[in-house]
């Protein structure tokens, strides 16, 4: 124990560090009945580090190219030492960090967490989120396997449906007019150094948005004295990343993500290509508008709704006066529970084939 | 002009021509200068002027041989009673029985034909003599196929040419336009429903889907000049200059000889002539339409050679199955299946010598070929067993991690609730 004190005294010495342990002291978080929504953020962040983890793992032994994408994928899977783990904890980690910033983000809406003086935590996080779906996209060619390879083909198709612009950026995601090589080799490098370095960016923004103002607390709940940082706090959140982790390795092990058959940019597309489940209320929407709308495509229109749609909520702390002013807004929750409850419904009915 | 004079000299020994003009024959590869394609594509006449319109694309008349070289006459008079002058040689049409003899006149003269291609046949006009066509032409049927109603007429291609009528490709259509007019066909004792049989043939597959141009067409078997069926006795010899695995199986058969001595065709028999289906291991038995039944009745020996030859098979085929989708399955569940992949394709190889060996229905040539693709699936599915058995250990691993992990979440629990209990 004295090397311990005295390790820490040198150190204290030189940097000044006891000040940090006496602010960590004396934080606090609120505490109240809907205070479980706290844990979210933490949680995404935890898979978000299980990912960079596992991601870096792999990056040692995955090749980005078509010719041996997939192989190195199999060898990973067959030959590398627990590299079937790594492989199938990055892929479910990636939903679970998605599926827990959706939850994150939705508990946020309806608290009001994003009116004044928080704007900026509400719009960093927006963007995480797209930062993750874009992860997501990205990341699901890098197998190169049949499903992954048509499924990027529907997606990325979709871009060209962009007015004036549609064609060349279709080109400059995909690398050339169809989905190949140098696709994958673009989306790796989009995956593993352009996602991660703004995500870094901004979820470091995030955090310190946060620590400065402290955590939003609902106005209508009733006060409790608030919850100790440390211990209390950290101890509840490592509880909810071991839940987390244990979700993990129950999905690994009951659900091992699959490999599938090697991509065939020669071969039909097989029945039934759909994009990953967080893309499937947007694919499904497209699919069911009519080709024309009024003398305007109807995917055009549709992707111009989802844009304009996704800019409303984005801007939600700028139109949102009644919250700022403390006042219930049934407007934004009627918003708020559509957004919601459509979303939900699309990706059940597309689960239970209705959309078929 | 000495090389002219020596054409001209070739022409004039060519039977059926009266006397061949010099110039009729150009040098090979420069297309021909004639006045007879000059004035018959002006004529309003489509009968007068297709030929010449079609001249451009003819082999003759690009390999510098001019009109005259089969019709007479003065390739070079303006004239058109000059040109077409009998004095000079001018037949005019040629009658479908004079067509072989015309054509033949230098396609059976080797030096001639020499200074086009170094390895053309010139045996054509001897093999027609032999065929069927050829023997009636003889006779005085005007009917039959000469060179020209395989070849054309005018528009002459290569038989190399993707678009030439006798291209491997197209001669199916080519010999229909006779053998597929049911009506015409039956006055010659022939059904005419062979090519319709053919098309829905594995040969008709493989040529028009794979675009196999190996794949036997009617002239293969049939020959192509000489073309006649083959004989009860040379049908094992036809299929067999391709088969030739099967041929040899067959010929330990007990079935040789017993077929010879039945004046019966050999493989025709089972897998017919022209509709030759995709064998299936199903066809081995003396059930409805099984083939064996055709010769054979249940409870014979025949039969029961039959029945083990089937069993033999069948097993092989059903576990050959079973152990496919088994390694798949684990393929696709990420498992390195390499080996079984390589082992379930010798099982494969080994069947398919046992499909081979059918053909000695011998069950203990068979049942050896079979026997050795059993073994390798039986070492194939230890593979898989192995597999599978490391996938269990990983899911083990994982619910027992998960055990931990959740007894973890339960005691941190606890201790937060006894520490804020406590404050």
């Amino acid at each position: 124990m004295k090397l311990i004190e005295k390790l820490w005294q040198a150190l204290d010495e030189r940097y000044e560090l006891q000040p940090l342990v006496d602010f960590a002291k004396q934080k606090a978080v609120p505490r109240h009945r809907h205070d479980w929504m706290y844990y979210f953020g933490g949680l995404t962040l935890f898979f978000f580090l299980i990912q960079v983890a596992t991601g870096i793992l792999l990056l040692l032994y995955y090749r980005p190219t078509a010719e041996a994408a997939f192989e190195s994928v199999q060898f990973i899977m067959t030959r590398v030492p627990f590299g079937w783990l790594i492989r199938s904890i990055h892929s479910w980690s990636a939903n679970l960090m998605i599926a827990s910033a959706f939850i994150h983000m939705f508990t946020v809406y309806f608290a009001g967490a994003y009116v004044k003086p928080r704007e900026l935590t509400w719009w960093t996080g927006v963007a995480l989120l797209l930062l993750a779906l874009g992860f997501g996209f990205s990341g699901y060619l890098l197998p190169w396997n049949e499903l992954a390879f048509f499924a990027t083909r529907v997606g990325t198709d979709m871009v060209s449906k962009v007015p004036f612009i549609g064609h060349w950026l279709l080109r400059v995601l995909r690398g050339g007019e169809d989905v190949t090589g140098a696709t994958l080799t673009r989306f790796f490098g989009i995956h593993v150094a352009v996602l991660p370095m703004i995500s870094t960016f901004l979820i470091l923004l995030h955090l310190a948005f946060i620590q400065r103002q402290g955590m939003h607390e609902p106005q209508e709940e009733p006060k409790l004295p608030p919850r100790p940082f440390f211990p209390n706090f950290v101890l509840r959140e490592f509880m909810v990343w071991l839940v987390g982790l244990a979700l993990l390795a129950a999905l690994a092990a009951f659900f091992p993500w699959e490999l599938g058959k090697k991509a065939d940019p020669f071969a039909p597309a097989p029945a039934g290509i759909k994009p990953e489940w967080y893309f499937l209320f947007m694919f499904e929407t497209l699919k069911l508008l009519p080709a024309k709308v009024l003398g305007i495509e109807g995917e055009i229109l549709g992707l111009a709704a989802f844009s304009v749609g996704g800019l409303f909520w984005f801007l939600a702390p700028l139109w949102d006066r009644k919250r700022v002013r403390g006042e219930k807004s049934l407007f934004a929750l009627v918003v708020g529970w559509g957004v919601v409850l459509y979303i939900a419904a699309f990706t059940a009915l597309s689960y239970l084939g209705v959309f078929q | 002009m000495r090389l002219l004079a020596l054409f001209a000299v070739t022409l004039v020994a060519s039977p059926g021509l009266a006397g061949p003009l010099p110039r009729v024959v150009g040098i090979p590869g420069k297309p021909a200068q004639d006045q007879c394609t000059a004035c018959h594509q002006a004529l309003d006449e489509p009968r007068l002027q297709q030929p010449a319109l079609q001249a451009a694309q003819d082999i003759h008349h690009r390999q510098g041989i001019t009109c005259a070289g089969c019709h007479g006459g003065d390739p070079t008079a303006e004239d058109p009673d000059v040109a077409m002058d009998p004095k000079k040689g001018f037949v005019g049409k040629i009658p479908p029985q004079k067509v072989p003899e015309v054509c033949g006149s230098c396609h059976s003269d080797a030096a001639f034909m020499l200074r086009y291609a170094p390895n053309i046949p010139t045996d054509q006009w001897a093999q027609y003599k032999t065929s069927r066509h050829g023997l009636a032409l003889v006779k005085g049927d005007g009917r039959v196929a000469t060179c020209a109603s395989c070849h054309g007429a005018h528009g002459v291609l290569p038989a190399g040419d993707a678009r030439s009528p006798v291209y491997p490709s197209r001669i199916v259509e080519t010999c229909a336009r006779c053998h597929g007019d049911v009506a015409l066909m039956k006055q010659y004792g022939i059904a005419g429903t062979e090519i319709e049989e053919y098309k829905q043939s594995v040969h008709y597959q493989a040529l028009t889907v794979k675009n196999d141009l190996s794949a036997p067409t009617c002239n293969d078997c049939h020959g192509s000049h000489g073309a006649t069926p083959p004989g009860v006795s040379s049908v094992s010899n036809v299929c067999g200059t391709c088969h030739l695995t099967q041929r040899e199986a067959f010929d330990l058969s007990p079935h040789k000889d017993a077929f010879a001595a039945m004046e019966q065709p050999a493989c025709e028999a089972c897998h017919s002539n022209h509709k030759v289906l995709q064998p299936q291991d199903q066809w081995i038995g003396v059930g409805e339409g099984q083939v064996c039944g055709n010769c054979h009745v249940a409870g014979d020996l025949g039969a029961q050679v039959a029945q083990a030859l089937f069993q033999a098979l069948a097993g092989t085929v059903e576990r050959m199955e079973r152990v496919h989708q088994r390694v798949e399955q684990l393929e696709r569940r990420g498992m390195l299946m390499d080996e079984a992949t390589v082992k379930l394709e010798e099982a494969h190889q080994a069947l398919v010598l046992a499909r081979n060996e059918v053909h000695t229905v011998n069950p203990q040539r068979v049942t050896a070929k079979t026997d050795e693709a059993q073994a390798v699936l039986a070492k194939a599915e230890k593979d898989a067993e192995a597999a599978e058995k490391e996938l269990r250990f990983r899911h083990n691993g994982l619910k027992v991690s998960l055990v931990v992990i959740l007894l973890a979440v339960v005691a941190l629990g606890l201790k937060i609730r006894e520490m804020e209990a406590r404050s």
